[in-house]
């Protein structure tokens, strides 16, 4: 009858008296060595990149790096939101393109850059809301109903340009994705200000909380009153509508639309990099900081190997064995501190 | 209603002939409950005898096919939990319905976040949790030890104080001391009169003789999704409470639905 795992009697003899409320140094460390693992793990292949090539740590090369990774981040944000809400939005690849091309055609067409962005932007909102009504009403599983919304919405990307990019755009708008500020990217500083943002959002709001609850029990978040149809909605409407800005940012930094742009790799670049940077794929835990650091070791990686003149055909293998590596360690932490639980 | 509260014999949770069915299963057949303010009322009964489904029914999780509830009262439906809730019903479910990556505080909280504005007052949250767990002298390290983190002893205290801290009048526990040690056993014993000294209802249902001889001021035993007898604890004795589960002692015949 009893659920198994909530309610086995304790076994180890487990009671530091620590009197305050404080997050004891013990859990507030573990709270974050997942992050110092990946510090670590970017400090020493910087280190071995650097001597190898020392060009790899030349300023022109780290901004060209973090540029790299600012418009994955920025989707990765709202992945990790939709994650730790025990979610999973695998359109947003596609959401990407669409939404950069749906804004792109709109200025074509005469449309003032701003009214386009925000067009691009709802077209992604109003795939994210369908993602969500889905998987809510219809018990579509995310997976699946995300990833019917990336045949879907590329295919409307590509039925719209007729498979062609889209270019013209005025340089108002160009200078949004392609400007710098004393030789920093502006995409570098959207992407800061996203990830404080949405790191404000997840940790001090009543709605971030709310989205650990879900993620973490959905059954009891429900059953205490939190509305999780709603939330659902909520999420994968933020997750539709920042992968739309984010293509739509990232075709003004190369003056194109394409609808050949994002795609799969992006899907999967970004949810790796949320999980490489702790986020569990089972929903409740997961934080801004840790997303950032996956993104950019995803991004090391990738331009360290161009920079030692490794066949940027290895990238992968890397990758893959470091995604399988931070889970595999992520795992055993977690079933050594738990008791009952996972 | 104020009537209730000045009344202290009067029912404040009333189930009159609830019948729900399970496809061709008949869960439960033409059952009555009655629970009285400052009482402490245990359900019992053999694995399949209907306990979970009555205390699902109750907090709103199930809807029955037949019969009514009844708060104060005013007759009651539940469409969901919510609906139970918001009547006053708060229920600790077998499997604690906790989040396990979330802390003490939070969980305390869960739905009910004290607010400013979008933010989540985490002081005040942090504090009042505190001084709710000490009341009831809940020993938690910190309340911000993660749920996951506790044994599940102290999952069940943290499950029934959050069950008072929503100041429900009546409160269900479903097997409330299933797995728990000696020490721990005391102490939801002792959070399960404080409820009842408190004035709640409280509807408990265990397997535990011993707990319910101990905490209950009457025993509702149910058999084959039927009532197989009510009793004042002091008019009873296990034996015959025994019988009444098994089958061989019976206030009326039981028909076996096969």
């Amino acid at each position: 009858m009893s659920r198994s795992g909530t309610a086995r009697p304790r076994t180890g003899g487990r009671t530091s008296g620590i009197g305050s409320d404080r997050r004891s140094a013990g859990q507030a460390l573990h709270r974050y060595t997942q992050q110092v693992g990946l510090v670590a793990v970017i400090v020493v292949l910087g280190v071995a990149f650097t001597a190898i090539n020392s060009a790899f740590a030349s300023p022109d090369n780290l901004i060209d790096l973090f540029r790299a990774v600012t418009l994955y981040f920025i989707v990765a944000c709202a992945s990790t939101l939709v994650l730790v809400g025990g979610g999973l939005d695998f359109s947003i690849g596609a959401v990407y393109a669409l939404g950069a091309v749906v804004a792109g055609l709109l200025m074509i067409g005469g449309l003032p850059w701003p009214l386009a962005v925000l067009g691009g932007i709802g077209v992604g909102v109003l795939a994210g809301t369908i993602n969500a009504a889905v998987s809510v009403y219809l018990h579509v599983p995310p997976l699946i109903a995300t990833l019917g919304m990336f045949f879907v919405a590329g295919g409307i990307a590509v039925v719209l340009t007729g498979g062609t990019d889209v270019y013209g755009f005025p340089d108002d708008f160009i200078t949004i994705g392609a400007g710098d500020l004393g030789g920093i990217p502006f995409l570098i500083f959207y992407a800061i200000g996203i990830g404080i943002l949405f790191h404000v959002v997840l940790e001090t709001t009543v709605f971030g909380y709310d989205i650990r609850a879900i993620g973490g029990n959905r059954a009891a978040a429900a059953a205490n009153g939190i509305r999780v149809a709603r939330m659902d909605i909520a999420l994968y409407a933020i997750s539709g509508g920042v992968a739309a800005l984010a293509g739509i940012i990232g075709a003004a930094r190369l003056s194109t639309a394409s609808p050949a742009a994002g795609g799969a790799s992006l899907t999967f670049q970004v949810i790796t990099a949320v999980i490489i940077g702790g986020t569990s794929l089972f929903g409740g835990i997961g934080t801004i900081a840790g997303s950032a650091l996956g993104a950019i070791l995803f991004a090391e990686i990738s331009n360290g190997l161009q920079v030692i003149n490794v066949n940027p055909l290895y990238q992968n293998i890397f990758i893959g064995v470091i995604l399988v590596a931070a889970v595999a360690i992520d795992q055993y932490r977690r079933r050594r501190r738990y008791r009952a639980a996972s | 209603m104020i009537q209730a509260r000045a009344n202290p014999d009067a029912a404040e949770l009333e189930l009159r002939g609830i019948t729900k069915r399970f496809g061709h299963v008949t869960a439960l057949s033409d059952v009555d409950l009655v629970g009285y303010p400052g009482k402490v009322l245990a359900v019992v009964g053999d694995n399949g005898a209907g306990k979970s489904t009555l205390i699902k029914i109750v907090s709103g999780v199930h809807r029955p096919d037949g019969g009514e509830i009844r708060i104060s009262g005013n007759q009651s439906v539940f469409r969901n939990a919510a609906d139970a809730r918001q009547a006053g019903v708060a229920t600790v479910f077998q499997d604690l319905a906790l989040v396990e990556v979330l802390d003490v505080s939070t969980n305390m909280f869960l739905g009910q976040f004290p607010r400013r504005g979008w933010f989540v007052d985490r002081k005040a949250m942090d504090a009042e949790s505190r001084a709710f767990l000490d009341e009831l002298k809940v020993t938690v390290d910190s309340v911000k030890t993660e749920i996951g983190m506790l044994s599940g002893g102290q999952r069940q205290i943290i499950a029934v104080a959050r069950a008072m801290r929503t100041g429900a009048q009546i409160v269900l526990l479903d097997e409330p001391t299933a797995a728990l040690g000696v020490r721990e056993t005391a102490h939801a014993v002792g959070l399960i009169r404080e409820l009842r000294d408190r004035g709640n209802t409280v509807i408990c249902v265990s397997h535990d003789m011993n707990f319910v001889f101990d905490v209950a001021d009457r025993v509702q035993v149910m058999r084959l999704g039927q009532v197989a007898g009510v009793r004042d604890i002091r008019d009873t004795s296990k034996e015959e409470v025994i019988g009444l589960i098994t089958g061989s002692l019976s206030d009326r015949p039981i028909e076996e639905h096969l």
